[in-house]
C-alpha cells in the first residue's frame, strides 16, 4: 500500500464514520421537522447579521506570521541536509532567522504585537 | 525501524485514537468529580458518554441565516483532520504509512484546523460564534510558530523528516531530555490545537461557548469529539518526536508506545486543568518576543550537534 | 425493541442544564447550583446545547420574553421547570427530568404545538417580517421593529436580507478603519453574568466601542424578590438582632460566589467550582475548622498564579479615588487597582473574616460592610458599581469586558428588593 493510497483510504474511512454519525443522528432524530431558532443573544432578538467585515487587530501580526511562515518551507527541506552541506547550511539559515526575528523586534518596538 | 502498510492498521489507528480520546474525557471527568465532591468511579467517569445518545436523538436546529454547506464542512474537519494526522503515527513497530516528510503531513493536517474552526464559527450566523472563530485565528498566529520549530528540532537532530527515522534517531537519548524547550513547545501546541484547558478561548465560557455556542445534535458531537481526538493524537505523535517511540527494556515496542503515550495523554489533561484561559492578546506577545526565539535558539542546538556528528 | 426510548431515557439520565437566574432569585439559584453539580448535569451556556430549561426566581414581566426566546431555541427532547424558591428547585429538576423521558417527549412530539404560544408567536414574526420585505426601499422601519431597531448605519441599498435583519453597518474606529460594527447585547439571561443585567456593547472586531446599561427588571410584587447576600445588613437595619458570625460567614460566601464567577469568565473551571463548593459548604453553617485547610489552599492556588494575575493585570483599573468619587465602598474600593487586585482583596477579606464565622455579637450595620460596600438602601452599593461600568469598559476587548465586569461582580438583587429605587445609568 502506498503512503497516497493509504491517505486515501484513511480519508474515506474517517468520511464514512461521519457520514455514519450523521446518518445515526437522522435515524433517531426526535420532533418533526428542524426547529426555527435564532443565535443566541442572552434573551434578546438580534438586530443585525453577525457576519460583517470583521476588524481584526491583529492584522499586523498575520503579516509577520507569513514571513516566517516562508520561511518554514525553506527549513523543512533543510533539515535533510544539514550534513551533506556542512556549517554553511546552518549559518545561512540563522542569519535568515536572525534578519526575520530582529523584524519581530522591530514590530514589537512598533507595538504591533499588542492591539487592546 | 517502523513497519508501514498493512491494511488493517487503516482500521487499528482510527480506532485507538478514539479509545484513547475517550479516555481522556474519561479521565478528566474523574478529576472533575473529585473537584466537585462527588463520588469517584467508574460510574462518573463514563457519564460524559452518556452525552452520544443524546446528541444522536437532538432535533435539528435551523438559524435564519446560516450558511450551513461551510459551517458543517468547519465542523467535520476538525475531527477527520485529526484521524488523518494519525497516517503518519507509528505505535510500536507499526504506522499506516511511513512517507518522507511525514512530519509535514502532521503539520498539514494539524492546520486544517485553522480553516475548520474559522468556518465553524462564520456559519450560524451568530456573534458569539463568530468572534469564536476568529479568536482561534489569533491563537493560531501565536502558537503554530514554536510548534512548527519544536517539530522542526526533533527533524533536524534525525535530519529526516520520516517520522520513524526520528523515532529511530533517538537511540538511548530522547529529544525530550535534550530539546526540553521544543518538547514543551509541542505539548503547548497540542493544548492550543485542541482549543483546551488553557487554550480553549475560542470556545470560552464568556463567550457563551463560542465556536461551541451554536451547535447543537451531531455536529456538535463531531466538532467535541474533534477536540479529544485531536488531544489524542497529539499525545501518540510526542512518543516518536521526543520519547524514542517504542523503545525500552523488557516490554514490546507496542506496549512501550502504549505507556508513553497515556502518560503524556494524562500529562495533558492534568495541565488543561492547572490553567486559566491564555487570552490571545497576552499570549501573541508572548508567544512572539519569547517563544519564538527560544524555540529558534532550541533548533539550533541539534543542528551544531549534526554538524560535529 | 425500543431503540428511541431507550436512547431517550439513557441521554436523560444526564440533562444539560439552562440555568436562567432571575434578579432576586439568587438563593434560588444558588441551591440549584448545588444540586446540578452534586447530581453531574453541567451546565449549559447557550439553548443549542440545553436539554433543560430552569427558571431560578421569582416572576419578572419583562424576563418573559427573553425567556421565551431561549426556549424557542432549544432543540427536542427538551423541558421547561420554574423553581421560584430554593425549596422548589429539587422537585423542580425531578419533573424536568421526568419531562425529557421517553412518555413526555413522545406525547410533546406527537402534538408539536405543545408549546402553543411559543409557535404561534414564531409565526407571527415570521409574517411581519415578510409585509416588511414587501414595503418599498425607503419605508423601511414601518413594518419590522424588530430587523431595524433604529441603529442606523445600513450599508447599500435595501435589498432583500436572509432572515429579515439587516447587515451590520459601518463606523469609524481608532485605528482610523471604517468596518463593520455588531451590537451584542450582554444580559440579561447569560451564564456567569450578573441575573437580569443588561449590558449592550457595540463591538468593533471584539473591542468594544460603546456601552449602555439597561434599567434592570424589576419583580411585580416586590416581596417576592430578595436580596440574599445582603439579607443580615437588611435585618439588623429593620431592628432585629442579627449575629456578627451569620452575616460576616454571608459576605464570605458572597465573595467566594464572585470569585467562581470570574475564574469561570476566566477560563479556569476547575477552580470555579472550587470556589463554589467552599460557598455552598459556608452557607451550610459548616464550622471553620471543616473549611479553612482547604480555603487555604485554594486562595494559595489562585492568589498565587502567576497566569492569573499576567492575564488579569492592567485591566479595568478602579484607583482609590475614583472609587470615592463614583461612591463604590467596599473591597473594590480599598483593592484601588486592577481586576487583579480585586480578586485579591477578595481573597485577603475571605481569610480576615475566617477567625469570626461563630461571632454572636450584634450586627452593627454601620460597622460590618455589606459584601459590596457599605450598606444603604437609597445608594445600594451595586448600582455604584454599575454606573461605574459604561466608563471602565469602552475600549476593552470582548473577553477583558466579562472580566472587569466579573470582578465588580454587581448584585442587580440590591436593586429590586424592597425600598431601593435609584438606579445610576451610563
Amino acid at each position: 500500500m502506498s503512503g497516497t493510497t493509504a491517505a486515501l483510504s484513511l480519508l474515506g474511512i474517517a468520511l464514512i464514520a461521519v457520514v455514519g454519525v450523521y446518518g445515526a443522528a437522522w435515524a433517531a432524530r426526535i420532533g418533526s421537522g428542524a426547529a426555527d431558532a435564532a443565535p443566541f443573544g442572552s434573551g434578546l432578538e438580534p438586530t443585525e447579521h453577525a457576519v460583517s467585515r470583521f476588524h481584526v487587530r491583529w492584522y499586523t501580526v498575520t503579516m509577520l506570521f507569513l514571513a516566517f511562515d516562508m520561511e518554514m518551507v525553506f527549513m523543512y527541506p533543510w533539515t535533510r541536509v544539514i550534513s551533506a552541506m556542512g556549517p554553511s547550511a546552518v549559518i545561512e539559515m540563522f542569519v535568515f532567522l536572525a534578519v526575520l526575528v530582529s523584524g519581530v523586534v522591530y514590530a514589537w518596538r512598533e507595538g504591533a504585537l499588542r492591539w487592546t | 525501524m517502523v513497519e508501514a502498510g498493512a491494511w488493517w492498521t487503516l482500521l487499528a489507528a482510527p480506532g485507538l485514537l478514539v479509545v484513547l480520546a475517550a479516555l481522556a474525557v474519561a479521565g478528566n471527568a474523574v478529576l472533575d468529580a473529585r473537584d466537585a465532591g462527588r463520588l469517584v468511579g467508574v460510574a462518573g467517569a463514563v457519564r460524559p458518554f452518556l452525552g452520544v445518545p443524546r446528541a444522536l436523538v437532538a432535533q435539528p436546529r435551523r438559524l435564519p441565516a446560516q450558511d450551513r454547506l461551510l459551517w458543517r464542512t468547519g465542523v467535520v474537519t476538525v475531527p477527520v483532520a485529526a484521524v488523518l494526522s494519525t497516517l503518519v503515527v507509528p505505535f510500536g513497530g507499526r504506522v499506516v504509512a511511513d512517507p518522507s516528510v511525514g512530519v509535514v503531513w502532521f503539520n498539514a493536517m494539524e492546520v486544517l484546523t485553522w480553516a475548520g474552526l474559522w468556518l465553524a464559527g462564520w456559519g450560524p450566523d451568530a456573534a458569539f460564534s463568530l468572534i469564536g472563530g476568529y479568536r482561534f485565528l489569533a491563537q493560531g498566529l501565536a502558537y503554530e510558530l514554536p510548534l512548527m520549530f519544536a517539530l522542526i528540532s526533533a527533524a533536524t537532530g534525525a535530519e529526516s523528516l520520516r517520522v520513524g527515522d526520528i523515532a529511530a534517531a533517538q537511540d538511548g537519548l530522547w529529544y525530550a531530555v535534550w530539546m526540553p524547550l521544543a518538547f514543551a513547545a509541542y505539548l503547548a501546541g497540542v493544548l492550543a490545537f485542541s482549543f483546551l484547558g488553557p487554550f480553549a478561548y475560542p470556545a470560552g465560557r464568556d463567550l457563551a461557548g463560542g465556536v461551541l455556542g451554536e451547535v447543537s445534535g451531531a455536529d456538535r458531537l463531531l466538532l467535541q469529539a474533534g477536540r479529544w481526538l485531536w488531544l489524542a493524537s497529539g499525545a501518540a505523535m510526542a512518543v516518536p518526536l521526543f520519547l524514542g517511540g517504542g523503545a525500552g527494556p523488557g516490554l514490546p515496542s507496542w506496549a512501550w508506545s502504549l505507556v508513553k503515550t497515556l502518560l503524556v495523554l494524562g500529562l495533558l489533561v492534568w495541565v488543561a486543568r492547572r490553567l486559566p484561559v491564555v487570552r490571545a492578546d497576552r499570549y501573541v506577545e508572548f508567544a512572539w518576543v519569547v517563544l519564538i526565539p527560544l524555540t529558534i535558539v532550541q533548533a539550533l542546538v541539534p543542528a551544531l550537534v549534526n554538524l560535529h556528528r | 425493541m425500543d431503540l428511541t426510548g431507550l436512547t431517550l431515557r439513557v441521554a436523560a439520565a444526564r440533562p444539560h442544564v439552562l440555568l436562567a437566574a432571575v434578579p432576586g432569585g439568587t438563593a434560588v439559584r444558588l441551591a440549584a447550583e448545588r444540586l446540578l453539580r452534586a447530581r453531574d448535569w453541567p451546565r449549559a451556556s447557550t439553548p443549542a446545547q440545553a436539554d433543560l430549561l430552569l427558571v431560578a426566581g421569582p416572576d419578572l414581566p419583562e424576563l418573559r420574553t427573553p425567556l421565551e426566546r431561549l426556549w424557542r431555541d432549544m432543540p427536542a427532547p427538551r423541558a421547561r421547570v420554574h423553581a421560584r424558591t430554593a425549596d422548589e428547585v429539587e422537585d423542580a429538576l425531578n419533573a424536568g427530568r421526568a419531562l425529557l423521558g421517553p412518555p413526555a417527549v413522545r406525547h410533546a412530539s406527537a402534538a408539536p404545538p405543545a408549546d402553543a404560544g411559543g409557535h404561534r408567536e414564531g409565526d407571527h414574526g415570521a409574517r411581519e417580517r415578510h409585509e416588511g420585505d414587501d414595503q418599498t426601499p425607503g419605508h423601511d422601519g414601518h413594518g419590522d421593529h424588530r430587523g431595524h431597531g433604529g441603529h442606523g448605519g445600513h450599508s447599500g441599498g435595501q435589498t432583500e436580507m436572509p432572515g429579515g435583519l439587516p447587515m451590520a453597518g459601518q463606523g469609524a474606529d481608532r485605528d482610523g478603519l471604517t468596518l463593520d460594527q455588531l451590537h451584542l447585547p450582554l444580559g440579561p439571561l447569560l451564564a456567569d453574568w450578573p441575573a437580569g443585567l443588561t449590558v449592550r456593547l457595540v463591538l468593533q472586531g471584539d473591542v468594544v466601542q460603546r456601552v449602555d446599561v439597561d434599567e434592570p427588571a424589576r419583580p411585580i410584587d416586590d416581596a417576592a424578590a430578595e436580596a440574599f447576600w445582603v439579607q443580615p445588613w437588611l435585618r439588623a437595619a429593620s431592628g432585629e438582632p442579627v449575629p456578627v458570625g451569620e452575616a460576616v460567614r454571608r459576605r464570605a460566601a458572597a465573595h467566594l460566589d464572585s470569585l467562581g464567577r470570574l475564574l469561570a469568565v476566566a477560563g479556569w473551571p476547575a477552580e470555579a467550582v472550587r470556589a463554589w463548593r467552599l460557598r455552598d459548604d459556608l452557607l451550610s453553617g459548616a464550622p471553620r475548622a471543616a473549611v479553612a485547610p482547604r480555603l487555604e489552599r485554594f486562595t494559595r492556588r489562585v492568589g498565587r498564579s502567576r497566569t492569573l494575575a499576567w492575564l488579569t493585570r492592567g485591566i479595568g483599573v478602579v484607583t482609590a479615588q475614583k472609587a470615592r468619587e463614583a461612591g463604590v465602598g467596599g473591597p473594590a474600593a480599598r483593592a484601588g487597582g486592577d481586576v487583579t487586585s480585586r480578586y485579591r482583596q477578595w481573597l485577603a477579606d475571605i481569610r480576615r473574616d475566617l477567625p469570626r464565622l461563630e461571632d454572636p455579637a450584634p450586627l452593627d450595620v454601620a460597622v460590618e460592610d455589606s459584601p459590596r460596600g457599605p450598606w444603604s438602601a437609597e445608594h445600594p452599593p451595586s448600582a455604584a458599581l454599575i454606573a461605574l461600568l459604561p466608563r471602565l469598559l469602552e475600549g476593552t476587548e470582548l473577553a477583558a469586558a466579562r472580566l472587569v465586569v466579573a470582578s465588580l461582580d454587581p448584585d442587580p438583587d440590591e436593586l429590586v428588593s424592597r425600598g431601593v429605587v435609584e438606579v445610576a445609568r451610563g
